[in-house]
């Protein structure tokens, strides 16, 4: 939304003092300010906000003996002096970096706000403390009278930052945002005598408060929550298995994003383009310029304008990730893909170098249906709704977790809840070797944005799960 | 490094400022400055890490805690930061005490190590660096390697209205080898890491000898065989231990989480959940460990806390708040990852103490079962009571016998079975040994937090992952 003008200039005040300093540079500044509301059961406990963070990085890319020498740092301190003591340091490290790219070429001609996606909640941009209070009012109301199903703990975080970024080669950009974070606990207890209570515990990230969607978001919360005091243990086998966006969420950027960047294909680590990872029907694309997407905006963290980005295409990998340094390194363009990636996606962006990392990762709609008719089309397997933490590896793209909550598939329609035992595999293999994306059998018709994906569910056949049977012998998990 | 002393003027006089409107405020600043080296086949790279300093106050507004922050010590920033808290407190009225007791301690504890890193400098930093790189690439086999330091100095100071002056700064080092092995499009790894809070004596852990081990390990992982899949016995690796002991047993025991009826344990609080040879403890003093801190971040000294001794299950992790509301005593936990991040009462070094089996007895007692072997992660379930472990790799048991190398593994059941279903406890040659993680409260928050144990027999479901 272009209407929210940027008034930050940090990077071009510090740019200007990067004058004199000779070969390809780049800052990237941030002017974030952060409110948060933490809750209980009872209600509100702890109110935060603003949390102001204003700082920036320099990097310096200098050519030294047909190589590219790195220096970077970053600072809360944009004064003269402080300018100086973070260049002091960018180029002392530099002494120590050498990375494999002759002559890195730095995007120029993007100047002011560029166009792109939709990222910026209005009501967040002006009043994020009264957006924030309103959400949690529509949270704890949609939860009201609800039999045996509550709040135990959350937090709704909201992240108004301006991005500026200059360089060298005479960019001079900048650009808004909002992000989003939320954790729910949602609780089921009550009952029969002696049921331990049961929870299912969301984390939602986006560009948006949607306030609206909480009453059917609470019924599907609560219904899990509940579900999980009755659910038993999985069987053990190679079974079939229907993965939601909620599951894919966790998986497929971790596990995809150094494979399928020039990460690995400079360390030799990648699958070559034009060989096949999956069925002839698979298509897998990054695309930064979905509106409302976390991963979206106008340009990337090097200023680079954000595209869609074909990685997958007939089940043969197409097209990999680059920013300006590995795309010099292996003569390809940057294909915007330069982000400075962390363990939270709103906040300290500044403090990082940037690298090739995924924005949203998109699988087109199938021809698998709606969720029901993958269900009626695995015929007898599960369906896994979330699992604890599915521990992506991006050099092996191994997964595997325990399931918090999901269901037997039996006859073509969910049953019983399972919870426990575990789920993994590999996300991506050379062909011959079994892997999540290689053995998709039918993907379903609905994309969902969730994080950093956008995909509808998709059916698997076979994934390993293990169960435990003594569990399952005594009625539980 | 920024000194936090030259700015305790500005933040006395914000404390004092917030404190005209409320009962109870506190400050808590904080300066860090790092430097970090890392190397594999295709580059080398130093970086320092940010310069970053801020500042976070919190204060009681009769029914709920409110806080500010801002990352710059000057007059301006820190005055705009207030402004809304100040506006938030005139609207709270009258307003009484908070829940719990406030910290009076006044301390320094600045630990200077014998051999600082900031000493070493980056060049010596990068041959170190280099050393394990060619020691792990020379193994035929390995198609790379990546080799990581990190050292950061981190100075907080925490002030508030009861008269607590509490700072200290601390060096946390951090070294790490990966071995990375290919074949036929297909890539294994193994790792090894040391670290804890000193200078360079933990560097001089990684060596020629542990480099080669990785890297061999990683080959074998190339070949192993698929773990097996169901309910067995499992014997849990020192790292591995330590790591049930904080991500399956240790949330369970943050207090915070009784206060809100969302923890499994609650209940059982004074009960037997394991033998009488299982003790769990959390220490936050234990010297040049990993997750140990001088002072919270409520300004209460760091301590021992007895989780389970001698198989039952007698105390819980507090704050101030989760102290008030359940009767018991704050037990320096409170803990800040950052001056831009809320506090939560967090572990700090969580470990089970040794007993008497050694490695052999604990296979031939597992009978068949699988070995797990250098974690790489967990995940807490502190309602629920279900465990999740993540291995790189394990050793297959059968008839009391150690045979095949097998695959990354994931491991699930209910913490309690497991605790029930322990039947033996490793021995330990020396002190227990405090490996490196970061943990995050749900989500975010992360921040160093150290674990161990012996080797460890019980039982629980085993897949592939």
């Amino acid at each position: 939304m272009s209407a929210s003008r940027v008034t930050a200039d940090t990077a071009f005040r510090v740019a200007e003092r990067l004058e004199k300093v000779e070969g390809p540079w780049d800052v990237y500044a941030e002017r974030s300010r952060s409110h948060e509301l933490h809750f209980g059961g009872r209600g509100i406990e702890f109110v935060r906000g603003p949390i102001v963070l204003e700082g920036y990085g320099i990097r310096l890319l200098l050519p030294r003996e047909g190589k590219t020498a790195i220096g970077f740092q970053a600072s809360t301190d944009a004064s003269a002096k402080g300018v100086e003591a973070v260049l002091r340091d960018a180029e002392g490290v530099s002494k120590y970096s050498e990375f494999p790219a002759k002559d890195v070429t730095l995007p120029s001609g993007v100047n002011g706000t560029p166009p792109g996606p939709e990222i910026v909640d209005r009501s967040v941009w002006e009043n994020a403390p009264a957006a924030l209070t309103e959400y949690c009012a529509t949270l704890f109301a949609a939860f009201e009278g609800k039999k045996d199903v509550a709040i135990s703990f959350g937090s709704v975080k909201a992240h108004r930052t301006e991005v500026t970024i200059a360089n060298s080669a005479g960019l001079a950009s900048s650009y808004a945002n909002t992000a989003i974070e939320a954790e729910i606990a949602v609780k089921s207890s009550g009952g029969p005598e002696g049921t331990a209570p049961g929870e299912y515990w969301v984390n939602l990230s986006g560009r948006r408060l949607e306030p609206q969607d909480l009453p059917r978001q609470a019924e599907e919360w609560g219904r899990y929550a509940s579900d999980a005091r009755r659910a038993k243990s999985p069987p053990s086998g190679d079974l079939t298995v229907v993965l939601p966006p909620s599951i894919l969420e966790p998986i497929l950027p971790a596990a995809l994003g150094f494979k399928l960047s020039g990460r690995g294909q400079l360390r030799e680590l990648s699958p070559a383009v034009g060989s096949v990872v999956g069925p002839s029907d698979l298509t897998l694309v990054d695309d930064g310029t979905i509106d409302w997407a976390t991963g979206s905006s106008p340009v990337d963290d090097e200023g680079t304008p954000q595209r869609r980005r074909n990685l997958i295409q007939g089940g043969k990998v197409s097209e990999l990730l680059y920013d300006a340094l590995y795309g010099s390194a292996l003569s390809h363009p940057s294909s915007g893909s330069g982000l400075r990636h962390g363990f939270d996606f709103a906040a300290h962006r500044f403090a990082r170098v940037p690298g090739p990392f995924t924005t949203t990762l998109s699988i087109p709609p199938g021809q698998g249906g709606s969720d029901q008719e993958l269900i009626e089309a695995a015929g007898d397997g599960i369906w896994a709704q979330q699992i604890g933490w599915p521990s992506p590896d991006g050099l092996t793209t191994a997964f595997g977790g325990e399931i918090r909550i999901g269901y037997r598939i039996r006859n073509g329609k969910l049953a019983e809840p399972i919870r426990g035992g575990t789920i993994g595999g590999l996300v991506l293999a050379p062909a011959g070797t079994p892997s999540l994306l290689s053995n998709i059998v039918a993907t379903g018709s609905h994309p969902v944005l969730s994080g950093g994906v956008l995909v509808p569910s998709l059916l698997i056949r076979p994934l390993t799960v293990a169960g435990d049977e003594r569990a399952a012998a005594m009625g539980g998990a | 490094m920024v000194s936090l002393h030259d700015h305790e003027g500005e933040l006395d006089r914000i404390l004092k400022r917030v404190g005209r409107h409320t009962s109870f405020a506190e400050v808590m600043a904080e300066g860090s400055h790092g430097e970090t080296v890392t190397i594999d086949t295709k580059s080398h790279r130093a970086t320092t890490s940010p310069r970053l300093a801020g500042a976070v106050i919190r204060a009681w507004a009769g029914t709920r805690w409110v806080e500010a922050a801002a990352s710059d010590f000057d007059r301006a920033s820190l005055d705009a930061a207030v402004e809304g808290l100040e506006q938030e407190l005139k609207n709270a009225g009258s307003i009484g005490p908070p829940p719990g007791i406030s910290a009076t301690t006044v301390g320094n504890a600045d630990e200077v190590p014998r051999r600082p890193m900031r000493d070493m400098g980056l060049e010596r930093e990068m041959e170190y660096a280099r050393d394990l790189f060619g020691w792990t690439i020379a193994v035929p086999g390995i198609k790379n390697a990546q080799v990581g330091v990190v050292w950061w100095d981190d100075e907080r100071l925490y002030l508030n209205t009861a008269g607590a002056r509490c700072h200290h700064t601390s060096c946390r080092v951090r070294a790490g080898l990966v071995g990375i092995a290919v074949e036929n499009g297909l890539s294994e790894y193994d790792y090894t890491a040391s670290g804890g809070i000193g200078g360079q004596e933990f560097l001089e852990e990684m060596n020629e000898t542990s480099a080669r081990a990785i890297a061999q390990s990683a080959i074998e992982l190339l070949h192993a065989k698929a773990p097996p899949t169901g309910s067995m016995s499992v014997l849990l690796d020192e790292g591995t231990t330590g790591t049930f002991a904080h991500e399956s047993f240790g949330h369970g025991t943050e207090a915070d989480q009784f206060v809100r009826d969302r923890s499994y344990l609650k209940p059982l609080l004074g009960q037997m959940l394991g033998p009488e040879s299982l003790t769990i403890a959390d220490d936050g003093s234990i010297p040049r460990a990993w997750g140990s801190v001088p002072f919270d971040d409520e300004g209460h000294p760091a301590e021992k806390t007895m989780l389970i001794d001698h198989g039952r299950f007698v105390g819980a992790l507090h704050d101030r708040d989760s102290a008030a509301a359940l009767h018991a005593t704050a037990t320096g936990n409170t803990r800040r990852s950052d001056f831009l991040s809320r506090p939560y009462v967090r572990m700090t070094n969580i470990y089970v103490e040794p007993q008497d089996w050694s490695f052999e007895e604990l296979v031939k007692e597992a009978g068949d079962g699988v070995v797990l072997e250098h974690w790489t992660s967990g995940m807490e379930d502190p309602l629920g009571g279900q465990m999740q472990l993540k291995v790189r790799r394990g050793r297959r048991i059968e008839h009391g016998q150690l045979t095949d190398v097998v695959s990354s593994m994931a491991l699930s059941g209910s913490v309690l079975a497991f605790l029930r279903d322990i039947r033996g406890i490793g021995k330990s040659e020396g002190p227990t040994r405090i490996e490196t993680g970061f943990c995050g409260k749900g989500h975010g928050d992360y921040l160093p937090t150290g674990d161990g144990g012996p080797y460890l027999l019980s039982r629980a479901v085993v897949g592939p992952a």
